[in-house]
């Protein structure tokens, strides 16, 4: 599997770390109230067969942290884009 | 009784200069450390990265690549390492004495913090140079795809490395931890030896 990095371009597998569902959101409070939604976002994951978004770090690379859409069927990969927006 | 500590080049006793490898023609790549340069990281901060820009333009004639580019200014080279993330090379600048320049001049727009004592940077020079590094780095170094001016941060044998193209002989300088220095010189030099390899005196 390759990846495009939008800084460095196509690069091997060896120089990324898989880093998670970049689906979910942090919920804005710590309070009681959103307990739900923090185990929501820590703990429930979908497991989609086909398109998903997740967090790459390019750790040997530009150690940008990446989100790539994967299609968990085939690994082919629908887009890279910078998880911190355009630097 | 106080010890005084002198700077010490990477490679001292281990790169010794003279014709090493297969054969005793013109060697396939020469390779030389980098001694005495200036090398500072340089990182924008949050939402200065315009100003930064100018500054550099201003200070130094120099331009920030956006990408993984090498950009010769001046006195000053800068090599994009990462979204704002650059590492500014000099070798009229050096021991400790570009960092302190930078920190000066772009105070408030970047995050300073020297490393030439932390790196080694070596040049590998010759017609054979794309075949040497070709056995360790997972990047394509054909001309149509990286040329003099580009550069890239990749690993070589697990090591992290940050490579730019100077010209085209082709010449290369490759930067990495000193730490791993060693390691690196001694794949390096393994991966030279088919080809017949000499070793340059170390200069900036």
């Amino acid at each position: 599997m390759r990846i495009r990095c939008p800084y460095c371009g196509e690069r091997g597998l060896e120089e990324f770390t898989y880093r998670g569902d970049a689906t979910v959101t942090r919920p804005e409070t710590l309070d009681q109230t959103a307990e739900a939604a923090w185990v929501d976002y820590v703990y429930l994951r979908d497991n989609p067969a086909g398109p998903h978004r997740e967090h790459w770090y390019h750790g040997a690379g530009c150690h940008a942290w990446l989100v790539v859409t994967r299609d968990v069927r085939t690994h082919e990969i629908l887009g890279v884009e910078l998880a911190g927006g355009p630097a | 009784m106080s010890e005084t500590l002198t700077a010490r080049p990477a490679l001292a006793g281990i790169a010794l200069p003279g014709r090493h490898g297969t054969g005793n023609g013109a060697p396939g790549v020469t390779l030389r450390e980098r001694t005495d340069l200036g090398v500072v990281a340089v990182m924008a901060r949050k939402g200065q990265g315009e100003a930064l820009r100018m500054a550099v333009a201003s200070a130094y004639r120099a331009t920030l690549p956006d990408t993984a580019r090498y950009l010769a200014g001046q006195t000053v080279g800068f090599v994009g390492t990462g979204p704002g993330q650059w590492l500014a090379v000099s070798a009229s600048l050096g021991g400790g004495a570009l960092a302190v320049d930078l920190t000066a001049k772009l105070a408030g727009l970047a995050s300073v913090s020297d490393q030439g004592d932390g790196r080694a940077v070596i040049r590998i020079a010759g017609p054979r140079a794309r075949d040497v590094l070709a056995k360790g780095l997972p990047i394509d170094l054909h001309p149509s795809v990286f040329a003099p001016g580009s550069a890239a941060t990749s690993i070589i044998s697990l090591m992290g490395v940050t490579l730019w193209q100077v010209d085209e002989t082709p010449a290369y300088d490759l930067v990495v931890f000193r730490s791993l220095a060693v390691s690196f010189w001694s794949w390096l030099t393994d991966s030279a030896a088919e080809y017949g390899y000499e070793v340059v005196p170390a200069t900036n």
